[in-house]
């Protein structure tokens, strides 16, 4: 389905009491059904302000974003991933990726328990159900945190740098991990990331923002769909080569 | 000997690193038993060859035989029963009543900007000073005492629980919410059970206060308790009641903290 989720002309303000921020100007963009997109751009720029509003925790000062044909409201289904797995330390796996669930109130619908459990075994995480987050490792805990969304069954999903909090090699099989679960799923999804080499490795398409007030500046599509895994990708030619792209983009900045 | 087929695992290094963990341990116990040993031992001695003055100081044997006496009239439980009573009950309201303020205060920022000074002064006032204010106002009696260990709580328990309240992880709350989560739902499911730690300390807190409370509102009005007994025991010159009753007022406090450490340790279990 073409144009799924739509950004049409987003302007926000931020209002401090040190002054006005103007944080995006003008914003446009589409992403398809299935599409899995990256945003890069200098911190600060305005990204996780683009998730904000995309998930229905901020407004718009100007312009509508549209999902699936309607606008976005609070009640819009939708799945946010943050830089820490953020996992409730008090409770089990098990308990913790089911809270979506207690939320919508759904803890006795036998339907989505099950969807529960099967991705808990798809997973590997089935016989980690009554550990605690303490005692799983950086890597298990991300993944139970995208389960944990994933279980709600989300029209996108919304990954704000989830792999920045982790050390580099743990962030290369983790990055290949959860990209790997969200195509299995076939989900839509939006990832957020200062770190050109992850949003190639695993994009379909690429947007560059500009620093604040962030602007698009430029949408790269990545032809890179033959390579399954992002580290293979990263191995490829052409990886270098949108890479350098890329990399100039957001340099001609400076 | 489950222990000691573990050790046999380990290198000599860590085995040693491990004795000495022991020793330590234990020789800072046997000192602190036999200071205290010491202590009780040379306060008997110097008051049993007249160079201190048992009449000012008592002494261990004179506490020891007060609390007999007083068990053998019959009054000794009465007194504790009194006292454990208005401590448990300031303790309770106190603790309940200010984590619910902090929970109210926690909902709405607004309420929270405007009571915020009021709360300040509250916090710094000697809540003693308001003794007669309130012996007007609930009348001299049990409820004074208790009204008193309230007082004196539950300014602090507000406090700490809403500082606690108010630490819950943003992005925590913004996952809740990205899950369609009301401000209800987000209490329940992560900014009190976020807290329970900070409530654990505070009920520590508490125990200590609580008493402090209860035995200013005695000294205030009481007619028995165990402050009652020190007070009267003060007025009469029987230090050795005074002694005695502060003896187990140490040791019911203490009983009270050992119930507190318990339930912390449960707490504590899954904590990062
Ligand atoms: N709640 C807020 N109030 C005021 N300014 C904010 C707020 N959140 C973000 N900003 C400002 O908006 C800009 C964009 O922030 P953000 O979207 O978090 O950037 P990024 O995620 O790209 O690092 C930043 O300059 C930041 O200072
Ligand atoms: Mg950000």
């Amino acid at each position: 389905m073409e144009n799924y989720l739509q950004l049409k002309d987003i302007s926000l303000s931020y209002h401090t009491k040190e002054g006005e921020v103007l944080a995006l100007c003008g914003i446009n963009f589409n992403v398809e059904k299935n599409e899995f997109v990256s945003i890069v751009g200098p911190s600060g720029c305005g990204k996780t302000t683009i998730l904000s509003l995309i998930a229905g925790l901020l407004k718009s000062t100007k312009g509508e974003v549209l999902l699936d044909g309607e606008k976005i409201s609070k009640d819009t289904n939708i799945g946010y991933m943050f830089q820490r797995d953020n996992l409730f330390p008090w409770r089990t796996i098990y308990k913790n990726v089911c809270i979506g669930l207690e939320i919508k109130h759904k803890k006795k619908d036998q339907q989505s328990l099950q969807h529960v459990e099967d991705l808990l075994k798809k997973y590997g995480l089935y016989e980690f159900r009554n550990s605690y987050p303490s005692q799983l490792s950086g890597g298990m805990r991300q993944r139970a945190a995208l389960i944990r969304t994933l279980c709600l069954k989300p029209k996108i999903l919304l990954l704000d740098e989830p792999f920045s909090a982790l050390d580099y090699q743990t962030k290369l099989s983790v990055c290949d991990d959860v990209h790997s679960i969200i195509t299995k799923e076939k989900q839509t999804a939006i990832l957020v990331t200062h770190d050109i080499s992850e949003a190639i490795s695993v994009s379909d398409r690429v947007i560059v923002l500009s620093k604040r007030p962030a602007k698009v500046k430029s949408i790269q599509t990545i032809d890179l769909k033959n390579i399954e895994s992002p580290l293979k990708r990263r191995e490829s030619p052409k990886f270098s080569k949108y890479f350098d792209l890329i990399y100039r983009e957001l340099g001609s900045e400076k | 000997m489950k222990n000691k087929k573990k050790i046999i695992n380990y290198s000599k290094e860590h085995q040693k690193y491990l004795k000495k963990i022991k020793v330590d341990k234990f020789t800072t116990l046997i000192s602190q038993v036999l200071l205290l040993v010491a202590i009780v031992g040379l306060w008997e001695l110097l008051t049993h060859l007249k160079v201190l003055d048992a009449f000012f100081l008592s002494s261990p044997s004179r506490m020891i035989s007060e609390l007999i006496d007083l068990f053998k009239s019959g009054t000794l439980f009465y007194h504790i029963g009194i006292t454990l009573y208005e401590t448990l009950i300031g303790f309770a309201i106190a603790t309940i009543l200010g984590t619910l303020i902090a929970i109210i205060l926690w909902w709405s920022r607004k309420l929270r900007k405007i009571l915020e000074p009021y709360i300040v002064i509250l916090n710094a006032l000697p809540k003693i000073a308001l003794g007669p204010v309130i012996i007007i106002w609930v009348g001299a009696g049990t409820s004074a005492i208790i009204t008193m260990c309230i007082l004196i709580c539950v300014v602090i328990t507000t406090l700490s629980m809403l500082s606690a309240f108010l630490e819950c992880d943003e992005d925590k709350i913004a996952l809740l919410r990205s899950m369609g989560a009301n401000k209800f739902q987000i209490l329940i499911k992560l900014v009190i059970p976020n807290a329970l730690t900070e409530f654990v300390s505070v009920l520590k807190i508490n125990v200590g206060m609580s008493w402090v409370g209860t035995i200013m509102g005695e000294y205030l009005v009481s007619k028995a308790g165990l402050g009652y007994l020190i007070v009267y025991g003060g007025q009469v010159f029987q230090l050795d009641l005074v002694m005695a009753s502060t003896l187990v007022l140490c040791i019911l406090a203490c009983i009270m903290y050992l119930f507190v450490g318990i339930l912390e340790k449960k707490v504590r279990k899954h904590k990062e």
